[in-house]
């Protein structure tokens, strides 16, 4: 079954590949065929007209006429160069001559009438073989005759590369200097403008770098940049100074920095480290290594055999990552990358068929100037990409601000729903509570005083049962009031109570509070422990009154302690008749009686009763903790 | 028997109670032990009666037809300020209770207190003896502890300025909440008996809003209002 599923998984995602890398293919054709097009149309066009003829070229002491563009061999030695030799004819015209070299490899020395008008090796950067820098060179008047006259191109050269002179062209200055500057904005402004574009880019990025320490890809940019500018703006050593180590530095950035852009690439599109990454960077290491150990011309060797390829080799790995992005994202910066590698890619290709002499061409080396070109895009890329992320984070914050105002709505809402849930519940529990101590006490006796005036009874007995209702109405208001746990404040007004009641029978309340501080605090007490007890004293008093005909009752208040904490204990005690506990069970005095007991468990007091003929004694013992539920209710 | 005051004349009572039983009952408590009593059932009765001379003792009801007893305390206490208020309750709840003392009324009477009872409680009324229960003690006693928490909510019930009481005074509203006897309060605080009355009556003075503007000002000083 999972091999079902596995092939029928696959087979979606062999048409998905297919129908996102076909046209992503082809665009790249296009965009392969564009540049070489682009390639060929934007190659600079030289003043035929003044184009030199009749070249001979003297090399190792033999002498044959060639034509310009030429290729001489390679050579590692700047004795005894080869020297190309031509005639032209100078007509006065008052107008300055100039002659002019759109391209040289690697440096030459221009001599007319035996004259050196132009040595190219001083000016380092026009000997580097990765530009397409010209020369042009003003002829002083006076060494021009009407007529013919001679000049001599003496061409260095320094291996690997074979050396290289393309036409040379003699003529006015006005005539050849349009073609100059061309090549000059060209191959040498816009390598310095990129440059300098690359290096201002290394900055920012390194700046990003250095605030995200956990984002490197900014960092490898950043690096590949910074070796771009110091290849670009350090002048190369001319090789006479052979002891010069910076040779080797120069020559290993280029596959160094191919290999900072492939790390960039895998860390951009957040693919995993390949095992053998480490190997991209080896052929420049090898370079420099060499360099540093070995003087020239191994250096340049190993840049030509190992650098040159591994640039070519890092392209290829470039437009193959960002290919299966494009197959796994279908995403712009993966599409635009994309189209950059192949862009650079077709330019290597093209000056790999240049050095190899496949493709006729002037040797015009484009790879350096298209990467240059590619890393500002990718950096400019990158800041937007940074920017962009900086206005999400914006928005996100917004969002977020937005997101935790409504969840705070919500929260509040839902807390006041609670609130007045809670309110509710408790409201409807107190009404409960409420209602069963009415119905214990108030609801019986208003029914009791109804059926004794519906029966003609008079007087006491009605105004009794009145007055108890009253009592009990006052004892339920009084035990809804907040006594913080003090059962004190409640035996306090329970006293007055008591007082009043007993008053009209002449009996007197002996009222004792032995402990200081009465009875120990019970932040647990609730109304309806305070009801139970107070509802068990009045039952107390009121037998003492209707039952036992005692003159006196003494409550006595005091707090005892076991050893295992204090507890509170209030005893009744009157001085009646007593009565018989095995009595009558059906009786009043046994109904008060139970009643009595059921309340005291109810709230987890422990009852006791003595009653003889000296009179009736009622002991409560508080416990220490009041049970939080009814105990006997349910 | 008649009761008489310190000048020798008989005590008069205005009694305003707009329910005839129970106003019939109290009269008869109060005539039985010497009382001159007036009666009113309404506030405008009350008023008219009022025009007749100012009593020693006016005994009210909160609720009546015309009007609430409160009203009538509040200018008592402005026209006469030697009588002598009292609140009728049924209940003796601190909601009416309360609110009629901080107009001026010294404690109040059960409608359905005992003949001898009501005799009493006047008697030492007129005596210069304010009694006090122990749950509007208590009542009192509690809401100076809530004054001292800081809450911003007004606690529940009449609104009450127990700032003025001394701490002696709130250990006697303890005591009397507790249900301590004024000799037991007095030996427990080292005082003498026959000073405690004294002190109820000041708690009674000193919880008595006089003006609305003094009301304001005393809500001022405790922070309960921020200006």
């Amino acid at each position: 079954m999972n091999e079902i599923a596995a092939k029928a998984t696959i087979r979606p995602r062999r048409r998905l590949i297919a129908s996102r890398l076909a046209p992503y293919l082809l665009l790249q054709v296009l965009i392969a065929l564009a540049t070489i097009l682009g390639l060929r149309l934007l190659q600079p066009s030289d003043p035929e007209d003044f184009a030199l003829g009749g070249i001979s070229l003297r090399e190792d002491g033999a002498a044959h006429p060639v034509t310009l563009p030429h290729f001489t061999s390679s050579r590692y030695s700047l004795a005894n160069p080869p020297l190309y030799t031509g005639a032209f004819t100078f007509r006065n015209s008052g107008a300055g001559w100039s002659v002019y070299l759109p391209r040289f490899s690697n440096a030459v020395e221009v001599a007319v009438n035996g004259i050196v008008v132009l040595d190219s090796r001083r000016d380092s950067n026009a000997n580097r073989p990765d530009r397409n820098t010209p020369q042009i060179a003003a002829v002083p008047a006076s060494l021009l005759h009407d007529g013919s006259n001679e000049i001599s191109v003496r061409l260095f050269v320094w291996g690997p590369l074979k050396g290289f002179l393309d036409t040379v062209y003699v003529g006015p200055d006005a005539a050849l200097r349009p073609a100059f500057e061309t090549r000059t904005l060209l191959f040498v402004t816009l390598p310095v403008v990129f440059s300098a574009w690359q290096s201002i880019l290394a900055v920012i990025l390194a700046i990003m770098w250095l605030m995200r320490r956990h984002e490197p890809v900014y960092g490898v940019l950043a690096v590949a940049m910074v070796l771009g500018v110091v290849q670009a703006f350090v002048p190369p050593p001319v090789p006479p100074v052979t002891t010069s180590r910076l040779a080797a530095v120069l020559l290993a950035s280029a596959p160094i920095e191919s290999a900072l852009i492939v790390v960039f690439a895998l860390l951009f599109f957040g693919r995993s480290w390949p095992r053998y990454g480490t190997l991209l960077f080896l052929p420049g290491v090898v370079v420099f290594v060499a360099g540093l150990l070995g003087g020239p011309p191994l250096p340049r060797i190993l840049f030509l055999v190992l650098g040159i390829p591994m640039v070519g080799i890092c392209l290829l790995v470039m437009a193959g990552i960002t290919a299966a992005q494009v197959v796994r994202r279908l995403d712009a910066a993966s599409f635009t990358l994309g189209c950059a590698v192949t862009i650079v890619l077709i330019c290597w290709i093209h000056d790999m068929l240049s050095v190899f002499e496949i493709m006729s061409n002037e040797r015009i080396f484009v790879s350096r100037l298209s990467y240059s070109a590619m890393l500002v895009a990718i950096g400019a890329g990158l800041t937007w990409r940074f920017a962009r992320a900086l206005n999400q984070v914006d928005g996100f914050a917004s969002q977020l601000v937005t997101r935790v105002r409504e969840a705070e709505e919500r929260l509040k809402a839902s807390f006041a729903r609670e609130e007045e849930r809670a309110r509710a519940a408790a409201l409807a529990n107190e009404r409960t509570r409420l209602m069963r101590d009415l119905h214990d006490g108030l609801g019986g006796q208003l029914v009791s005083i109804v059926a004794l005036s519906e029966r003609g009874h008079e007087g006491a007995t009605i105004t009794d049962a009145a007055r108890a209702a009253l009592k009990d109405l006052r004892l339920v208001i009084d035990s809804m009031d907040d006594i913080g746990g003090d059962l004190m404040l409640a035996l306090g007004s329970w006293r007055e109570r008591a007082a009043m009641q007993l008053r009209p029978h002449d009996i007197a309340l002996d009222w004792r509070v032995a402990t200081p501080q009465g009875l120990p605090l019970h932040p647990e007490l609730r109304p309806w422990h305070v009801i139970q007890i107070v509802r068990i004293l009045d039952e107390a008093v009121t037998n003492a009154v209707k039952h036992a005909q005692a003159r006196n009752v003494a409550v006595t208040i005091e707090t005892l302690d076991g050893g295992e904490g204090p507890y509170g204990v209030i005893s009744i005690a009157d001085d009646g008749k007593g009565f018989a506990l095995a009595g009558e069970g059906t009786s009043q005095t046994a109904r008060g009686l139970r009643n009595m007991r059921s309340r005291a468990a109810r709230c987890g007091v422990t009852f006791e009763l003595n009653s003889d003929s000296s009179g009736t004694r009622v002991r409560l013992q508080l416990p220490q903790v009041f049970p939080d539920s009814d105990a006997a209710a349910g | 028997m008649s009761e008489q005051g310190e000048t020798g004349e008989a005590i008069t009572i205005l009694l305003v109670e707009d329910d005839a039983p129970t106003c019939w009952r109290l009269q008869d408590a109060l005539v039985k032990a010497g009382y001159e009593v007036r009666s009113a059932g309404t506030l405008g009765e009350a008023r008219q009666a009022l025009n007749s001379g100012a009593p020693r003792v006016l005994l009210t009801d909160l609720r009546l037809p015309d009007g609430h007893g409160i009203e009538l305390i509040r200018e008592m206490r402005q026209r006469c300020p030697d009588t002598e208020i009292m609140v009728i309750s049924a209940l003796g709840d601190e909601e009416s209770v309360i609110s009629a003392i901080t107009v001026g009324a010294t404690g109040y009477l059960l409608k359905d207190a005992f003949p001898t009872d009501i005799a009493t409680t006047v008697r030492d009324l007129v005596a210069g003896h304010s009694p006090i229960s122990a749950s509007i003690a208590r009542f009192i006693v509690r809401r100076t502890q809530g004054a001292a928490q800081t809450s911003a909510e007004p606690p529940p019930g009449p609104v009450l300025n127990t700032a003025k009481l001394t701490p002696r005074e709130i250990d006697i509203l303890w005591g009397i909440a507790k249900g301590f006897s004024y000799a037991e309060i007095a030996s427990h605080l080292g005082l003498s008996r026959q000073t405690v009355p004294g002190h109820i009556k000041n708690i009674y003075r000193k919880l008595e809003v006089h003006t609305r503007g003094e009301a304001v000002f005393e809500a001022v000083q405790q922070g309960l209002i921020k200006l």
